[in-house]
């Protein structure tokens, strides 16, 4: 037995080195091997990825977990309604990958307005960190110590200060109205957060202890991605309108140079160097002094991403993609780049009346000889918004032994359901022609709706507290826009307490109808959650739960105690799940 | 056709063109007011929406098997050699470190270079008519028709915001017209425009048709845009009025407007003054969406951004 375990050891070892041998290649000038035929490991597996993608998988509220190389899902882990972004545990250090001690990975939750936490360990969700109302959390990025992760309010513009542990929250206002904040990141030196925000075309900072704006930056039309380099000395910003990168110089909080770059511009990954020059490996390298060379800028209406060089900041280079590629994201080794493609026109067969995306995976090793090409392109589930990728090494293989050994669990570990898509009755109806606008149906509240490039029609809808609602919601592009992709589908949700009850998948040709009742007053956004086209993030409208005692609704008047107790997560006058985390 | 350039221009100024020819009549609803009066409103007929919606169905599916002239002559069966897209015959070689931007032997270069390395204007292939999806949209104005606005900065959220209903023309012919009672007017057309106000564009825009007993079919833009960027789309539509079918790339990039500024009328220097004005955005305000009243998060303010411009700041004089 004890003979057993030691080869086991032996042969994971090895296996580690031959993974981690793959991962150091990026710089030698050597025939690289096709993605099939991958890392042998000296077993009969046949593949062995060195390299995970964590993916949030945007409506259909999973997270997907998928090989890098061989680009083969491995497996769906349910979170909530909306997933967005995606973020290991750890520190930020680094890159967008961080340097993760593989313990947690968090998904913001666009739909429920929580924030879920995976344990990377078992591949359960481990806890749901409900965030307050109103907020409409958009994005997320971990703070330098690990303890906190920086949120967005996109539809309430608000930020937010987590504190992982507890669950509690510091909300501030960011004025004046209206106001997005979308994108978020963190300085790896711990003072400072960047957070776009799409209506006011600016970059805020805010300090990080206390938790406050200092300044506005302006920048282009409409800014997208705001990522920071692992030096942070520069932030770049994607200003999905103007079709440029604006870099801000961290040290004196002004803009250093504005890029052109592309067409609708929309994500920013750069790659990572150790303090010898190798691609950093977690756990393994120190996470301090890391470097960046290059920006991957994913390019929306230009089919392509850019290269920009951090020495030079200007494009160096572009690599077509397929098709309108939104996030973006790199392997951890620097080997990949991986255009997480929101529409796959012409590419894969039909499975029904909601399109695939895919994620493209194109060779980013300068001495390849197949760099710049695409190496592999895959349908995906859901709507992904972002993927980070993981060192393999850093997931336990339970089966060489440990499991016996111990150590899975240290503690007390939740295993909480998702909040499942419910209380709401839903179907689809033959294209409807009802005009817009609420009426009341048999004691019922109709709300007609039409989705369009980009926005609904109405803009805003009220309803009294405790009315049923039935809401039809209609499609009525030809195609997508601007960019006139045919494969387009729109989709509706009303974030919060809502969430669960709408999400609805708005394919043309038909009229979905979602039936609920509207017991919880407040406003909450209704955004939408199939990427439809560059101006899909601005799809939005607002639904409006009156109270009669307490007068209409904003963003101030509501029952938002309430709305943060999930329903369909827990059982009624059940207390939330951060407040249950503080209790334990 | 020799120059791709040349066939990408023409591909423009005919598809306008056609568009264009599309509004020789208009519908004869009652139930407009300009001016003060009854009139007819400015739509397209529903055969004609209908031919518009049907145009812009079959440029997506030209798209889905890539022909040319469809949105960059995207090819779907490209992906496996990773070639760029062909965006013109190439005469000039711009290196990278892939290639792509390189000719090769089937004269290869993409968007980007196009656009980061001008084509000189040779009065078909000028930049501005190239770039339709830049913050050089052409056409660029040197003056404007609404003091304090920009209609060089409204016409990035026009194309952006209002096309999918109001057309790229503003005609009333986007592709969503079809489907939408009532249809969505012809900005262009000056016996109409002439009469709207400033205020009237202004509230409606804002808040949407609601706010002027109008359709909710026009939704309300005060929760996505700022009053100063709404007042730059309000210059972009006045500096439209009338403008004919472009015959040449010349006339698509220097529209001729018939507007004139409207006696007593608000504009973006004078609104903080204009009672009229603040008592019509408080009434829409009251009633927006994202709004808290009593904290920082109350509407309309301004934010510097996005090249938007405080009115005071705008240098493009009326004329």
């Amino acid at each position: 037995m004890q003979g057993k375990f030691k080869f086991l050891m032996a042969s994971a070892l090895s296996a580690s080195c031959l993974m981690l041998g793959a991962a150091n290649a990026a710089d030698k000038p050597e025939v690289i091997p096709g993605w099939q035929v991958a890392v042998p490991d000296g077993k009969d597996t046949p593949l062995h990825d060195p390299m995970i993608l964590y993916s949030s998988g945007g409506v259909d509220g999973k997270m997907a977990i998928i090989g890098i190389p061989s680009f083969k899902t491995y497996r769906h882990v349910d979170c909530g309604v909306d997933t967005h972004e995606i973020s290991f545990g750890g520190s930020n250090k680094g890159n967008k990958n961080g340097t993760p001690d593989g313990k947690y990975v968090y998904l913001n939750d666009k739909g429920a307005n929580t924030i879920c936490e995976f344990d990377l360990q078992t591949g359960y969700l481990a806890r749901i960190i409900a965030l307050p109302f109103p907020f409409g959390v958009h994005h997320i990025a971990m703070s330098t110590d690990g303890k906190n992760i920086f949120a967005t309010g996109e539809y309430s513009g608000k930020m937010a200060k987590v504190d992982i542990k507890s669950g509690k929250t510091e909300v501030i206002d960011w004025g004046p109205s209206p106001s997005a904040p979308d994108y978020i990141d963190a300085t790896r030196n711990g003072k400072y957060v960047f957070a776009g925000n799409y209506y006011h075309s600016t970059v805020g900072v805010f300090s990080t202890s206390p938790f406050k704006l200092i300044k506005e930056i302006p920048v282009g039309k409409n800014p997208h991605g705001t990522d920071i380099n692992p030096e942070s000395t520069m932030v770049a910003v994607a200003d999905k309108l103007s079709a440029t990168m604006t870099i801000i110089d961290v040290d004196k909080l002004a803009v250093k140079k504005v890029i052109p770059t592309c067409a609708g511009p929309l994500h920013n990954v750069m790659d990572v160097y150790n303090k010898n020059g190798g691609s950093y490996r977690a756990g393994i390298d120190s996470p301090d002094g890391l470097t960046s060379k290059y920006i991957y800028e994913s390019c929306f209406v230009a089919d392509a991403n850019v290269k920009v060089s951090y020495a030079k900041l200007e494009v160096v280079d572009e690599i077509p993609t397929h098709y309108r590629t939104g996030h973006i994201s790199i392997s951890p080794d620097n080997s990949y780049v991986m255009a997480l493609n929101k529409f796959s026109t012409g590419l894969f067969s039909p499975t029904g009346i909601i399109f695939p995306v895919n994620f493209e995976l194109w060779d980013a090793r300068e001495k390849s000889p197949t760099y710049g090409k695409t190496l592999k392109i895959m349908p995906v589930d859901g709507e992904p918004h972002n993927a980070k990728g993981l060192m393999a090494y850093l997931i336990k293989d339970w089966t060489k032994g440990q499991a016996e050994q111990g150590g899975l669990l240290t503690g007390r570990t939740d295993l909480l359901d998702p909040p499942h898509r419910a209380y709401s009755k839903r179907y689809f109806i033959p294209k409807e022609n009802t005009p817009p606008g609420v009426k009341l149906v048999d004691g019922v509240k109709e709300i007609h709706m039409k989705a369009f490039s980009y926005g609904y029609i109405p803009r805003q809808v009220r309803v009294n507290k405790g009315d049923k609602v039935r809401l039809f919601a209609t499609n009525i592009d030809k195609a997508s826009g601007i960019t006139k992709n045919p494969d387009v589908t729109m989709g509706l949700t009303i974030y919060g307490p809502y969430g669960q009850r709408s999400n609805m998948d708005l394919p043309r040709g038909v009229t979905s109808v979602h039936e609920f009742t509207a017991d919880i007053a407040g406003e909450y956004e209704i955004f939408c959650t199939h990427f439809c086209g560059p101006l899909h993030l601005e799809m939005r409208a607002a639904f409006f739960v009156d109270d009669p005692k307490k007068g209409p609704s904003n963003l101030a008047v509501g029952d938002y105690a309430e709305a943060q107790k999930l329903p369909g997560l827990l059982e009624e006058g059940q207390i939330t799940i951060a407040e249950r985390v503080k209790g334990l | 056709m020799k120059n791709a350039k040349l066939r990408i221009g023409l591909i423009a100024i005919t598809s306008l063109g056609m568009m264009w020819g599309s509004v020789s009549a208009f519908a004869a609803e009652k139930r407009c007011t300009a001016g003060g009066q009854k009139v007819e409103c400015p739509t397209v007929t529903e055969a004609e929406a209908k031919a518009a919606a049907a145009a812009f169905l079959k440029e997506g599916d030209d798209m889905e098997v890539g022909k040319g002239g469809s949105t960059y002559g995207i090819a779907p069966f490209d992906y496996l050699t990773g070639v760029g897209k062909r965006s013109n015959s190439d005469t000039k070689t711009y290196k990278t470190d892939s290639g792509y931007g390189e000719k090769t032997g089937a004269g290869l270069r993409t968007e980007l270079w196009d656009r980061v390395k001008a084509p000189a204007s040779d009065g078909v292939t000028d930049k501005s008519v190239y770039d339709q999806w830049t913050n050089n949209w052409s056409p660029k104005f040197g003056n404007t028709l609404v003091a304090g606005a920009d209609p060089n900065q409204g016409k990035t959220y026009y194309y952006s915001y209002c096309i999918a209903c109001h057309g790229w023309l503003m005609h009333g012919d986007g592709p969503n017209a079809a489907e939408l009672n009532p249809r969505p007017r012809t900005l262009t057309r000056g016996e109409y425009m002439q009469k709207k106000t400033n205020l009237e564009l202004f509230t409606v825009i804002k808040g949407g048709g609601e706010a002027v007993s109008l359709s909710s079919s026009m939704p309300n833009w005060g929760n996505v845009l700022q009053d100063q960027d709404i007042w730059n789309v309000i210059a972009f539509i006045r500096a439209m009025q009338d403008v004919k079918p472009p015959a040449s790339v010349a006339e698509y990039l220097n529209p001729k407007s018939t507007f004139k500024p409207i006696k007593g009328d608000v504009d973006a220097l004078n609104a903080a003054s204009n009672k009229d004005f603040k008592e019509a955005q408080e009434l829409v305000e009251s009633d927006m969406s994202g709004r808290a009243p009593g904290s920082e998060l109350a509407g309309g303010g301004y934010v510097k951004g996005g090249n938007r411009l405080d009115a005071a700041d705008v240098k493009l004089r009326v004329k």
